[in-house]
């Protein structure tokens, strides 16, 4: 990531993108979400693992497992699962908010591409009183087009090395 | 066959101390009746862990995951911390993961290599043998009169293999793993032995924690194909690439004759397609898989003879080892559930290979096994609303006394010449689970392992039935 950050102008473009999209998933606007996605976006996040800062190992860690490790079809694949209106779990609808925070933007070697650093929680509330929330950092990399920004990579750092909810039938 | 429920009054359930009486009143094998209350009552709960867990063989850790001298897993058994650790001479020991001074946890690391695990509370320091070899101001403190010998860590009573796969048991005149396991062994092969080789897990664990008591997705992975076409509707419909025993969407139509549920094998269970390739109907690009197959059949009907060679290696099939593990060859998950008290588990999950599988595959199969069965799995996530809510219907007054039912294909078991156990026709078949709560039935009655019966057959299922 080269540090040196970008132009106000680039900024708040961004900014206001990862507003714009956090406010999309919340209301679940798939289609117009994936208008966001360049077509060969990468959509990662890995399963946390606790191990000791000295772990003489590290080198040889066990092959890091995928929560979610997603191209353009798949994601298209998990939202036509949730379009097909028999995900069960998901009528009534659970409300959801993502709350983006923490927003830095960089350059990168490419003119057209910037890196964007950010924090998400996300809040679900689900039958009755029961409540979910999820923590993570995200790096990801924009490139400017001409009909706008795109994102073609997201990598999601989740923070529970247990998941807290029985279901991920949203996005980060 | 279904037995009408009778109106109960409060005092026909038992309330408070649990009897002999009360436990043969919670399940009812024959007619497939179990009482709500299983999943909720903290007695059950405590008795399960004593009974159950405290005595069965349990899983820990597959071979792979702890290759060298150092290499350490944390895990459960029940609620029990453990520690499983390889050895200088490769042999495996699996001790409490608790300090002998004070009782601290001693090690927080999910996984990883130490020489010795030193305690954070007063350090006292412990080998990978598990022997006490360190303690601060021994002279000082202890006037060199502690006995280390005596305070080494708590070893489990017995721990064996079974081709990659490390058990352990709290129970040391629990049978020998391999009789434990009796004939599933031989549905076991199907994975762990069909390829020279045998098997890894790639990956570490996807870990879940859910509000749903232990047992549901236990019966759930063990003998519920009806669920399939109806709970998951969503997921089939975006991620099949071939059908299931010709499962419909929406279960409108099956053929049950392609399949089968087997039981009676010492309380383990299989559900079985019977096709050799329906293993990887939910993987959206099967081709590589099934050159996989194609290429190495002959030599896993070398080693595992043609029936299992031909029908059953690629098939669809759910091996479920009484308590908690499960494994699923062709989707490729094995898992294991930790109790955390009545209502809770936490569920690990991890993709396994043969070890000779091409890089290619291996790594499409992970990818499929999360994106199908992890923590944002396209299945997974249809299961837990439906085992939290029946967790939480069982604990209202009025309604954990009612029944629950697993009566479907009741009069279907049948033995086969080519399979070992008790058979039913189909993936949609309740067989299985009426199979595992008289297991469970069985083992939280008896008082020691001379009164769990051994079976492994019809025949010897009918035996040993409860009068
Ligand atoms: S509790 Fe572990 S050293 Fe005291
Ligand atoms: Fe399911």
């Amino acid at each position: 990531m080269n540090e040196a950050s970008v132009s106000k102008e680039i900024y708040l473009s961004l900014q206001q993108l990862l507003f714009r999209e956090a406010r999309l998933l919340s209301a679940e606007r798939y289609d117009d979400w994936l208008d966001l996605l360049s077509d060969d976006v990468q959509y990662e996040m890995e399963m946390p693992q606790r191990r000791f800062r000295e772990d003489r190992t590290q080198a040889s860690a066990p092959k890091k497992t995928p929560i979610f490790n997603d191209d353009k079809r798949s994601l298209l694949m998990r939202i036509g699962r949730i379009k097909t209106g028999f995900v069960w779990a998901e009528n009534p609808v659970n409300a959801i908010r993502h709350i983006v925070s923490n927003i830095e933007v960089f350059d990168s070697d490419k003119a057209d591409e910037f890196t964007a650093y950010s924090i998400i929680e996300i809040h679900r509330s689900r039958l009755d009183a029961e409540r979910k929330r999820f923590t993570a950092g995200r790096n990801d990399i924009w490139k400017k087009t001409a009909s706008g920004f795109q994102l073609l990579k997201r990598t999601v750092a989740l923070d529970d090395g247990v998941v807290l909810d029985s279901n991920i039938n949203f996005f980060f | 066959m279904l037995l009408p429920e009778k109106t109960l009054e409060a005092h026909d359930v038992f309330a408070g101390k649990l009897t002999m009486d009360d436990l043969e009143t919670l399940i009812d094998f024959k007619t497939g009746r179990q009482k709500r209350i299983i999943y909720s009552d903290p007695d059950i709960y405590q008795l399960e862990m004593e009974k159950i867990f405290g005595r069965c063989w349990l899983f820990l850790a597959h071979d792979c995951q702890i290759g060298n001298p150092g290499d350490f897993i944390r895990t459960f058994m029940g609620e029990d911390e453990v520690l499983v650790v390889r050895q200088k001479d490769y042999s495996v020991k699996a001790f409490l993961n608790t300090c002998t001074h004070r009782g601290n946890r001693l090690c927080k690391a999910d996984h990883g290599n130490k020489k010795s695990f030193v305690c954070n509370y007063h350090g006292w320091g412990f080998g990978s043998d598990g022997k006490l070899n360190g303690v601060p101001l021994e002279a000082e403190a202890y006037y060199n009169k502690l006995d280390k010998s005596k305070y080494g860590l708590i070893e489990v009573a017995q721990l064996a293999c079974y081709k990659g796969l490390i058990f352990a048991t709290f129970d040391k005149s629990a049978p020998s793993l391999e009789d434990y396991l009796g004939e599933m062994k031989w549905y076991l092969d199907i994975w762990l032995d069909a390829m020279p080789e045998g098997t890894e897990l790639i990956g570490t664990a996807m870990k879940v924690e859910l509000p749903i008591n232990w047992k549901l997705p236990v019966e759930n992975v063990s003998g519920d194909g009806y669920h399939l076409g109806w709970a998951h509707a969503g997921a089939m419909t975006v991620s099949s690439s071939s059908k299931l025993t010709d499962m419909e969407v929406g279960n409108t139509s099956v053929d049950n004759s392609a399949a089968v549920s087997v039981a009676g094998l010492n309380g383990h269970a299989v559900l079985a397609a019977l096709d050799g390739k329906s293993g990887y109907a939910f993987y959206p690009d099967p081709e590589i898989a099934e050159n996989y197959l194609g290429k190495n059949r002959e030599n896993v009907i070398d080693r595992l003879g043609e029936y299992r060679g031909k029908n059953m290696w690629g098939s669809q099939i759910n091996l479920t080892v009484f308590p908690n593990l499960q494994m699923l060859p062709g989707l490729n998950w094995f898992r294991v559930y930790h109790p955390k008290g009545p209502g809770k588990l936490e569920m690990w999950t991890w993709a396994m290979v043969d070890k000779e599988m091409p890089e290619g595959l291996k790594s499409m199969i992970l990818n499929n096994v999360s994106r199908t069965f992890g923590p944002a799995g396209l299945f997974d996530n249809d299961d837990g609303d439906n085992l939290q809510a029946i967790t939480e219907q069982s604990r209202g007054w009025r309604t954990k006394q009612m029944d629950i039912y697993t009566n479907m294909a009741i009069g279907g078991e049948h033995s086969r010449k080519e399979l070992p156990g008790v058979v039913s026709n189909g993936l949609i078949c309740e067989q299985n689970q009426r199979y595992i709560y008289r297991r469970w039935q069985e083992m939280m009655r008896a008082n020691n392992w001379s009164g769990i019966p051994t079976y492994n057959s019809l025949e010897e299922a009918r035996a040993t039935e409860a009068g």
